[in-house]
């Protein structure tokens, strides 16, 4: 009766020998590199596949095993593999300032990201680039209904007074003027990102490095006055009463059905203007109180190779023909809005087809203006320090139904002091 | 005679436990691989400040447990995990034992019913949690009736604000858990000698004091299962909570497992994070086993 358990335990430790094995490192030259992705609507299981089967052409003797995240947050399942033993090889659009403390990632040859990209140190941290700055969003941007601003009488405003005049004559108009995905974290703080990234940030580009030396806070009287701006907002009754019940998919639902007038979001939104109708939304930047333009911004891009990969070659050469196919930004542009970053190249070059509101937007990111970190969303030496993000997003639900501004920014200051001390 | 007819019934005995101390063996084995070691290395790991993306941590004393006493995230999330055990607990179980009435027949029917009813425990949390969230969204099909009949002017938010998710997630967890406690309770109801209500009927009992006086004692074995468990699936409810509200509004709904996670995942702070796993834990144990002996002392009084 033992002789049968131990049998069958030495069966399964030789298939389990076994089945490590085959997932090793193959012979014959090859090596097999786990990628770590993510799917969304528009990044589906198709994309993935064919856009690896083409990097692969490119990297012969290079084999992908694709890992699929559970959710959009790639970040902390990426986590979750180092913690297990299992950090992929290749990881795409991490936020690379959470891994590389730990040594974990291969910073890319500078040389080789200097000729390829629009803005190589865009998502650089400490001059070091661990992922290709391949594209951009601006976040957010305050996309808007020309019907019902037509239906209001309203035009698209540049100041913050103009902007809560609108407001005003939207709300008479029995218009909600402004849309929120409160019920999703991340989607309640675009108000607020908007709002810091571009008074805060707008005046002092730096002030995010500051906050880390320690010399500015969150309670700072500049920050507070940003803030309560939100809070007028919210007091004006300029948002829907149950917004924090409503999810993020379904605010794009809302707004693109026409039930409210304004939206401010990350220009991922793009990807979601319904074609038949995309003629009747226009985009705007978030105004600021003397109207001059400040565009928050954030450079993404494609994947992060880990140091410790047994192939760093391998998995890099994969990388490099991987960020550099137009076929793979085309599905990025037309499908999650994202603004290309390759050098000498035009839109045409990527044979997408875009919406008006599209050029738009993107239009801020080409043309001469202040640009600044989009607090929260930057993946550069501007990140947050761990785990602070959701803090940030956290202060923004609590601030649709408290007034302690103060109270809540203290908060901030305390989670940030704890993440970095 | 005696002993030669002995001789292989020894043996057989032996060879059975045997058996059974292989089987024991591997039970035990899975264990302390799957239970015992991953909670002395959580232990462990709560006296140091461990990191996932740091090659080295330290050992740090008490200072983890020092934190957590002046935490005020996890004492929200641990008031928030306690009012929803008790509050769930209570709906689950007196729900648990109506169902359990009404569906005590031996008809098709009722059999077909009763696997009905414990149709939300066989699904998954996150299913449970999506469907559920279809509902209770703001453009939810919950607003949408309620508006339909006339009940409410425009939509409430069932999961914008801090009471109202509460009570929202409280009605999603009891509904999973109330197919747990009806077929507990049915069991329990079916271990009623018929003898019992027959005299009762003799008595000339109404219907409230045949359960007051013959059901409610009889099912008391069943209460006892039945509550200590809805309390320990509560106690560490994650999956429902994080599809439905993600913990928000602005943390509100944060229960403790999910704050864990958070601390462990997004803040990096596995050490942290192990110090509070030990803190629920340690709740956990001292709740069900205070529930479990004052029910099982009332059983034996009844």
């Amino acid at each position: 009766m033992i002789r049968k358990p131990l049998l069958a335990a030495c069966l399964i430790g030789a298939l389990a020998l076994t089945t490590a094995c085959s997932d090793s490192d193959s012979g014959g030259g090859e090596s097999t590199l786990t990628y770590l992705t993510f799917e969304t609507p528009s990044l589906t299981s198709t994309f993935w596949n064919d856009s690896i089967a083409s990097a692969q052409q490119q990297a012969p003797g290079v084999k992908i095993n694709r890992i699929t995240s559970p959710n959009t947050d790639r970040d902390a399942y990426a986590k979750q593999l180092q913690a297990s033993g299992q950090f992929p090889d290749l990881l795409q659009s991490i936020t690379p300032a959470n891994f590389v403390g730990a040594g974990l990632l291969q910073p890319y040859d500078q040389t080789w990201v200097n000729a390829n990209f629009l803005l190589p140190e865009g998502n650089a941290l400490k001059g070091k680039v661990y992922i290709p700055p391949t594209n951009s969003q601006v976040i957010p941007q305050v996309f808007y209904n020309k019907e019902l601003f037509t239906k209001a009488g309203v035009q698209p405003p540049k100041t913050w007074a103009e902007f809560l005049t609108v407001c005003d004559k939207l709300k008479a108009a029995g218009i909600n003027p402004i849309e929120l995905g409160g019920g999703d974290p991340f989607a309640a703080g675009m108000p607020l990102v908007g709002i810091i990234s571009a008074d805060v940030l707008g005046k002092n580009p730096n002030w995010l490095q500051e906050r880390y030396a320690g010399k500015v806070k969150f309670t700072d009287d500049n920050v507070v006055t940003a803030v309560n701006k939100y809070r007028t907002l919210v007091g004006n009754g300029y948002f829907d009463k149950g917004a924090l019940g409503v999810k993020y998919a379904d605010s794009i639902t809302r707004f693109t059905g026409g039930k409210s007038a304004m939206y401010p979001m990350g220009s991922w939104f793009l990807g979601s203007v319904p074609k038949e109708t995309a003629d009747n939304f226009g985009v705007f930047p978030w105004p600021t109180d003397d109207g001059s333009l400040v565009i928050p911004f954030t450079v993404g891009g494609s994947m992060a190779i880990s140091a410790k990969s047994r192939d760093i070659p391998g998995a890099t050469k994969f990388a490099q023909a991987w960020s550099l196919d137009p076929k793979n930004l085309k599905a990025l542009i037309e499908g999650d809005g994202a603004f290309p970053m390759l050098k000498d190249k035009t839109l045409d070059d990527y044979g997408v087809t875009v919406t008006q509101v599209f050029e738009d937007s993107y239009k801020y990111v080409t043309d001469q203006n202040t640009k600044v970190s989009s607090i929260s969303w930057a993946t550069n030496d501007d990140a947050l320090p761990p785990g602070v993000n959701n803090d940030f997003y956290a202060a923004s639900q609590a601030l649709f139904t408290s007034s302690d501004v103060k109270g809540e920014l203290a908060k901030l200051d305390k989670a940030w002091d704890t993440a970095t001390k | 005679m005696t002993r030669t007819s002995r001789a292989p019934r020894r043996g057989g005995v032996r060879r059975e436990n045997r058996g059974l101390f292989a089987i024991a063996a591997v039970a035990f084995g899975l264990y302390v691989c799957f239970l015992v070691l991953p909670l002395l290395l959580s232990l462990r790991s709560s006296f140091t400040n461990e990191n996932p993306l740091r090659a080295t941590s330290s050992f740090v004393g008490l200072d983890n447990y020092r934190e957590a006493v002046g935490d005020t995230q996890l004492r929200a999330s641990l008031v928030f995990t306690l009012i929803l055990a008790v509050g769930v607990t209570v709906a689950a179980n007196a729900v648990g034992v109506l169902f359990a009435m009404m569906l005590n027949r031996t008809t098709l029917s009722y059999r077909v019913m009763r696997t009905v009813a414990f149709l939300p425990q066989v699904l998954s949390g996150v299913i449970v949690g999506f469907v559920w969230q279809t509902i209770l969204t703001q453009d939810g099909l919950l607003n949408h009736v309620l508006q339909r009949l006339g009940l409410i002017d425009e939509p409430f938010a069932w999961l914008g604000s801090p009471n109202a998710a509460l009570f929202s997630i409280g009605v999603v967890v009891a509904w999973i858990l109330t197919g747990f406690t009806t077929v507990v309770y049915l069991a329990a109801l079916q271990n009623i000698p018929l003898e019992l209500h027959d005299m009762a009927a003799l008595d000339g009992v109404n219907r409230r004091q045949r359960f007051t006086r013959v059901i409610w004692p009889m099912i008391a074995p069943g209460t006892t299962i039945s509550v200590t468990i809805s309390l320990i699936t509560v106690l560490k409810l994650y999956d429902v909570i994080a599809v439905l509200t993600g913990g928000g509004p602005a943390n509100s709904t944060q229960s403790t497992a999910l704050y864990i996670v958070q601390l462990a995942f997004t803040s990096d702070r596995f050490g942290y994070a192990s110090s509070v796993a030990m803190v629920l834990l340690l709740l956990s144990a001292v709740i069900a086993l205070s529930v479990t002996n004052v029910l099982r002392r009332r059983e034996v009084n009844l």
